[in-house]
């Protein structure tokens, strides 16, 4: 009983993670229907900042992000205007995929191709509640995440921005008509996406080690994340990473890590086989 | 007349060029030994293929200065293969057939060493390789490849199971808990200590296998935790060494005894999990600090040549240099025939050889027979604990808390 507990406990931790780690995947979706499989990319470009931040200035991991978000919005607005504009789905795939490679080459000439970490000592301790212990790294990554989303969400929902954004989103055409400025929204929505991934990658560094490739183990993963919650929908994802972060955990505890792994392409086969617009997806046009 | 013979004596050497063309074992009888090798100086494995180039480069150093083998200069032709199987394949072909090489030595890793120690079997070469401990290199049927390191992965751990068997009967742990990677490396070295240990009777209460991309370890030691174990393996990486460590420390699981594969070997294992490293125990090929023939020399030499500190992998690339030398020394050939190479090949198969690594020597199908040295990080620094002949430091038992 404990077990399961601790099971659900750390996937529901991890689930938060994975949310963070997604978001930004979905934005780019719902914004451009680009299908970024750069993002992991990304996010360990973030985490190999936070690294030279850190021993660089002896910067708290966390202290590091009021420099990489910013770094990476700017970044993200860059890479649309120059290169992501104007993609159809499939060739954004081929894309990305390059710049993917571009990412881990650059790091891998820089970095080298050896192992780095940020440890803190408060990553390795946790909090007991009993019998079941909660990592405090991942209690520090949930509640990152949640403040994330819960921002990115108030500034789609709440803000004139958003609203543009969405309406870009929704219908470009009528947007345009009625004076928002498409392109330049568009442009600015893949900054907030990949300002998410600077977060992410900051979290990413406190919980594990890191080399020039490891993104292709999270590419997997994340896109199926942002299936199963419906392609697009950040809320979906969100909603859609916790699940799969809770049966991943409780799938590891009863029955091993194959079958938990297998769980993520479980899930999306069966979505995609039954409700292929996503658990939590709506008509296309009403998703943000 | 002089223009007929002049005529005839070229065609006959054009001939003889020709013919000579798809033939190995044409090699010049004088000049330098040339030594074909590829290896992945790009792509996935060109961290260790740059380790396993120098140690090559080193020893090629070392037999010059003492006037080469059998008083000619060995001269080392390296490929780049970029970590393709494919690409390993055309570069043996063309440095047997085309560079005409003496020698080859092999490429890292397990799944370069298969094809190429296919192509050099083909041609009839001896294949001294420095990484390719899988259990599948050895049952290709080779006949004239040899593994040119202390053990084959099930082997690692021979050391440390002896030691744990040994204990006295209070001491001695009762349980094992075994976590390892889905790789044949990796899980070979695990299982081959939990094989031994649970035919001593220390019963085995967890036993994990994970896929390579697993990210996040707090379940599997969740389990861990819950079946408190008295020891705790790991047939791992890297990555996994420490996200094993981590999550056991946040489960607050305090074995007596940790041990990891190839994690702990690392440099970055240290900086990553900190204090946490203490007495963790880690199987290991070479040392820097023991006193096997050359050993000294190679550190110093590295040291010199390369800056910072020689590794494994380029006591590895050393060790297949070292065994190589002795046999062509003993059997006093050197040419890329059939007649030669099987000469090389059967001298190897039956003597024993001093190297960087310790003394060599290896089975019918190629499988070096002896262990790994454990290591313990004590009081931050890696000491090797065992076996007693090599040790630097006692070995701690039990580790402290972590």
């Amino acid at each position: 009983m404990t077990l399961l507990l601790q099971g659900l406990a750390l996937g529901l931790l991890t689930g938060g993670l994975y949310a963070l780690l997604a978001a930004g995947l979905s934005l780019y979706f719902g914004v451009m229907r680009v299908v970024m499989v750069a993002h992991p990319a990304f996010l360990f470009l973030a985490a190999y900042l936070t690294y030279s931040l850190h021993t660089g200035f002896g910067l708290d991991p966390l202290a590091t992000m009021p420099i990489t978000v910013p770094l990476f919005f700017g970044l993200g607005v860059l890479l649309q205007r120059v290169i992501i504009r104007g993609l159809d789905p499939m060739m954004s795939v081929l894309l990305t995929f390059g710049l993917a490679l571009t990412v881990e080459g650059l790091l891998g000439t820089i970095y080298t191709g050896s192992y780095k970490s940020v440890s803190m000592d408060y990553a390795t301790r946790s909090l007991s509640l009993g019998e079941v212990h909660l990592p405090y790294d991942k209690i520090i990554a949930f509640w990152i995440a949640v403040i994330t989303l819960t921002a990115l969400f108030a500034l789609l929902v709440k803000s004139r921005f958003g609203r543009a954004l969405r309406a870009t989103v929704q219908h470009p055409e009528a947007a345009r008509l009625v004076g928002v400025r498409t392109e330049r929204v568009a442009g600015y929505g893949f900054g907030v996406g990949l300002a998410t991934a600077a977060v992410g990658g900051t979290v990413l560094a406190l919980v594990t080690p890191f080399f020039p490739a490891s993104h292709w183990a999270w590419i997997g993963k994340l896109m199926a994340i942002i299936v199963v919650g419906g392609l697009g929908s950040v809320l979906g994802a969100a909603l859609a990473a916790i699940l799969l972060g809770v049966v991943e955990g409780l799938v590891l505890v009863t029955v091993d890590a194959t079958w938990a792994t297998l769980m993520f392409y479980a899930f999306l086969l069966v979505t995609l086989l039954l409700r292929p617009q996503g658990l939590f997806g709506g008509r296309l046009a009403h998703r943000f | 007349m002089a223009r007929i013979l002049a005529i005839t004596v070229t065609c006959a050497l054009l001939a003889a060029a020709c013919a000579k063309t798809d033939e190995p074992g044409t090699a010049p009888r004088t000049g330098p030994v040339r030594i074909g090798v590829s290896l992945p100086l790009s792509g996935d494995f060109s961290e260790p293929g740059k380790g396993i180039q120098e140690g090559y480069q080193l020893w090629a150093e070392t037999v010059n200065e003492k006037g080469g083998l059998l008083g000619r200069k060995v001269e080392l032709i390296f490929r780049d293969d970029a970590s393709d199987p494919n690409r390993v394949s055309s570069d043996y072909e063309s440095l047997i057939t085309q560079d005409k090489v003496n020698l080859v030595f092999g490429p890292f890793s397990s799944r370069l060493v298969i094809p190429a120690a296919k192509v050099a079997e083909s041609y009839n070469m001896l294949f001294v390789e420095p990484a390719g401990a899988a259990k599948e290199v050895f049952e290709q049927g080779f006949k004239r490849l040899f593994y040119a390191a202390p053990a084959i992965a099930g082997d690692h751990y021979n050391y440390l199971a002896e030691y744990i068997t040994k204990l006295p009967e209070g001491q001695r742990p009762k349980t094992a808990a075994y976590a390892s990677l889905d790789d044949p490396f990796a899980q070979g070295t695990a299982y081959g200590l939990r094989d031994k240990l649970a035919a001593a009777g220390i019963t085995t209460v967890v036993d994990e296998i994970y896929p390579p991309d697993t990210t996040d370890f707090g379940p599997i030691a969740a389990k861990i935790a819950a079946a408190e174990p008295d020891i705790v393996v790991g047939g791992t990486q890297f990555e996994d060494s420490v996200g094993l460590v981590r999550a056991l420390q946040e489960l607050k699981v305090q074995p007596k005894l940790a041990a990891f594969s190839t994690g702990p070997t690392l440099p970055e294992f240290p900086a990553a999990v900190k204090n946490a490293a203490e007495h963790v125990l880690s199987p290991v090929g070479w040392a820097p600090t023991t006193d096997f023939p050359g050993n000294a020399d190679l550190v110093k030499r590295y040291k010199a040549k390369f800056g910072g500190d020689a590794h494994e992998d380029a006591a590895n690339g050393f060790t297949v240099g070292q065994v190589v030398e002795a046999a062509v020394n003993a059997v006093k050939c050197v040419e890329p025939t059939r007649e030669c190479q099987d000469k090389l090949a059967d001298h190897i198969r039956q003597g024993t050889f001093d190297t960087v690594v310790g003394p060599l020597s290896f089975d019918e199908q190629g499988r070096p027979e002896q262990a790994h040295m454990i290591q313990q990080y004590v009081g931050g620094k890696v000491e090797i604990v065992l076996p007693a002949e090599a040790k630097t430091a006692d070995i701690v038992f039990p580790k402290q808390a972590w």
